[in-house]
């Protein structure tokens, strides 16, 4: 018996040095576990955060991104909805992203403050120039839904 | 963390003393296919052996090791897990425990600060740190990619896939806050491009005019590609000892008084506020009038906690009372001209909301109070990520041990990297420098190390 050589070829791209082009394009099967009540909301256009329930807590606003249990004091949460309008925090375009980002190149990015939460949720702005201080309400992707971060923006109020 | 109890803010102390002794680097590149990663690693540690001046032959120091650190940031760069197996065999110190340390952008700190607990506990008493990072497989897009991966990647690295633009939206809200003016951020890109410029093992030295980079083009508003951090391939390594191990090697160990560690969030989004942490040089009078209608919160989007909370341990620890006085050289994690200004405050250059005065006033040029970067920094030099706090220790070492010419101006060292010594030359040793400090950082501040180099008196 004799077993044929690969008949799968590594690509050589140089010579001296040695340089061989290795694909990768296998997939990852990624569970958003706890935090999945919050990617569902965004469907039903709901912002979902998460709140302490221990009444020993010494915080007591929400959490969003929403976290299963509090870091301050390790007790589970409970969800509640959390504002839909905001204020801009800060904002950046990003002019040259990385592999992966499915926004074009000139998106605003923005950092979200809303009351009574206690984070400035990080999103992006769908339309109009942004600035800090400026209202913006949240907008949703319920049609055609990429299952991510990205299925919430927000616009100016 | 925002209420401290009392074991939270425990000062570090070290059960027995800790030196370092040699230091040895490569040359930095964007792409170095010539050298495979275990060849770099073994050209930075004969650089430790051979050029340090030690009084031992490199087999003596061979047969003194009993413990390895090794600091390499993103498997997903090197493409190979549990590199440091390899990478140790091909040292040649099998069967020798080690230990690989990951902090995102901090490792080399935090590999520096796991062999100076082995060293201070009484575990080992010669320790080799050895970091590196081969960021070349990659396009520089997708390289931006695997960086953005530690960014929390459930809710932030969807948005952008790009740190540069989680740097950037810091940097709007900094400026929003304090008003810096561009020119005042350009100076330190440009500072930094020039030091750059007397090192054999820079990335990108360059001689820039401020309307050079306030013209260069932009990553993510407002940060232009000159006020980034270079992406390398290289490597570093630092020698560190117990007292007589030490004294045995060189006529010239340097004390490691301190080095500590703080952390934060991995997400900026999720600080919350909370009260100033004090450094020793200053006081609540010192914030009376910080706090006021754009500066509402603190640490926010504009300083660091991770970083006070190193400088404060590592300041106790060593017995700092005022860095700009007690340092007599720096070396931050300047990965943006923005974190840079960041950083000046968090480890109390100068208060809160005046950072831009450090560079300003020239304090932290050459001849200045307190010289900055004179390695060429994250920005002309290096990131080659698990290398850097190593590299930014051993350029420490160097000028602490008046070594900076013999390790940056020998033309021969210039040549060895096929480069030619610039004819305009100019040494950045700091003359009669006794103590150093140096900033290791990862994140958006998840993870910083600050640690405190001394001439023993």
């Amino acid at each position: 018996m004799s077993i044929p050589w690969p008949s799968t070829v590594i690509e050589q791209l140089e010579q001296d040095p040695f340089v061989i082009r290795n694909p990768k394009t296998w997939s990852h099967f990624h569970s958003y576990g706890g935090w999945g009540r919050f990617f569902n909301a965004l469907r039903q256009s709901k912002l979902m955060g998460t709140r302490c329930r221990n009444r020993a807590c010494g915080e007591k606003r929400l959490w969003l991104p929403p976290r299963c249990e509090c870091p301050d004091c390790w007790h589970e949460m409970e969800w509640a909805e959390a504002p839909q309008t905001g204020r801009v925090f800060t904002w950046s375009v990003v002019r040259y992203p990385g592999e992966l980002f499915k926004l074009p190149p000139g998106t605003p990015l923005i950092s979200v403050e809303l009351e009574g939460v206690c984070t400035k949720l990080m999103s992006w702005l769908k339309e109009g120039e942004p600035q800090i201080g400026m209202k913006v309400r949240a907008v949703f992707n319920t049609q055609r839904p990429t299952n991510t971060i990205l299925d919430l923006a927000w616009v100016p109020a | 963390m925002i209420h401290f109890g009392k074991g939270n803010l425990r000062i570090p102390k070290f059960e027995r003393p800790v030196y370092v002794v040699a230091g040895g680097l490569t040359d930095y590149r964007k792409r170095y296919p010539e050298k495979n990663t275990c060849q770099l690693c073994v050209e930075a540690l004969r650089m430790a052996v051979e050029e340090n001046d030690l009084k031992v032959d490199p087999e003596q120091v061979r047969r003194s090791v009993n413990w390895c650190v090794y600091s390499q940031f993103a498997d997903h760069f090197g493409d190979q897990l549990l590199a440091a197996a390899k990478v140790h065999d091909y040292l040649g110190f099998d069967p020798l425990g080690n230990i690989e340390v990951k902090t995102g952008g901090a490792t080399g700190g935090s590999g520096v600060l796991a062999a100076a607990q082995a060293v201070a506990s009484g575990y080992a008493s010669c320790v080799p740190v050895i970091g590196w990072e081969r960021m070349d497989e990659v396009a520089t897009k997708v390289g931006n990619s695997y960086i953005a991966s530690a960014a929390c990647k459930d809710f932030e690295s969807e948005l952008g896939w790009m740190y540069a633009a989680y740097y950037a939206l810091m940097a709007q809200r900094y400026q929003f806050e304090n008003s810096v003016p561009r020119e005042t951020l350009a100076r330190i890109a440009c500072k930094n491009h020039e030091y750059a410029c007397s090192s054999p093992y820079a990335q990108n030295p360059g001689k820039y005019t401020i309307a050079d980079v306030l013209n260069n083009e932009i990553v993510s508003h407002p940060l232009a590609f000159l006020e980034c951090c270079v992406m390398s391939v290289g490597a570093a390594v630092l020698l560190v000892c117990d007292e007589e191990t030490a004294h045995r090697f060189t006529d010239q160990p340097i004390r490691l008084s301190a080095i500590c560690g703080g952390s934060h969030t991995l997400r900026t989004a999720d600080r919350r506020a909370m009260p100033i942490l004090l450094l020793p040089n200053e006081t609540e009078a010192t914030y009376k009038e910080y706090f006021g209608s754009r500066r509402t919160d603190w640490p926010g989007f504009s300083s660091f906690l991770a970083s006070r909370m190193a400088a404060y341990l590592a300041y106790h620890m060593a017995g700092i009372k005022d860095p700009l006085e007690d340092f007599d050289l720096l070396e931050t994690h300047d990965a943006f001209t923005i974190s840079d200004v960041q950083t000046y405050e968090d480890i109390g250059l100068r208060p809160y909301g005046r950072g831009r005065e450090f560079i300003e006033s020239g304090d932290a040029y050459y001849e200045g109070r307190l010289p900055t970067n004179l390695s060429g920094g994250l920005i002309g030099t290096m990131h080659a990520v698990g290398a850097t706090g190593i590299f930014q220790l051993v350029e420490l070492l160097w000028q602490l041990q008046g070594k900076y010419d013999k390790f940056h101006g020998d033309a021969k060292r210039w040549t060895r990297y096929g480069k030619t010594k610039p004819a305009d030359w100019r040494s950045l040793q700091v003359k009669n420098a006794r103590r150093g400090c140096a900033i290791s950082h990862a994140g958006t501040g998840s993870h910083v190390t600050c640690a405190i180099l001394e001439k023993p008196s």
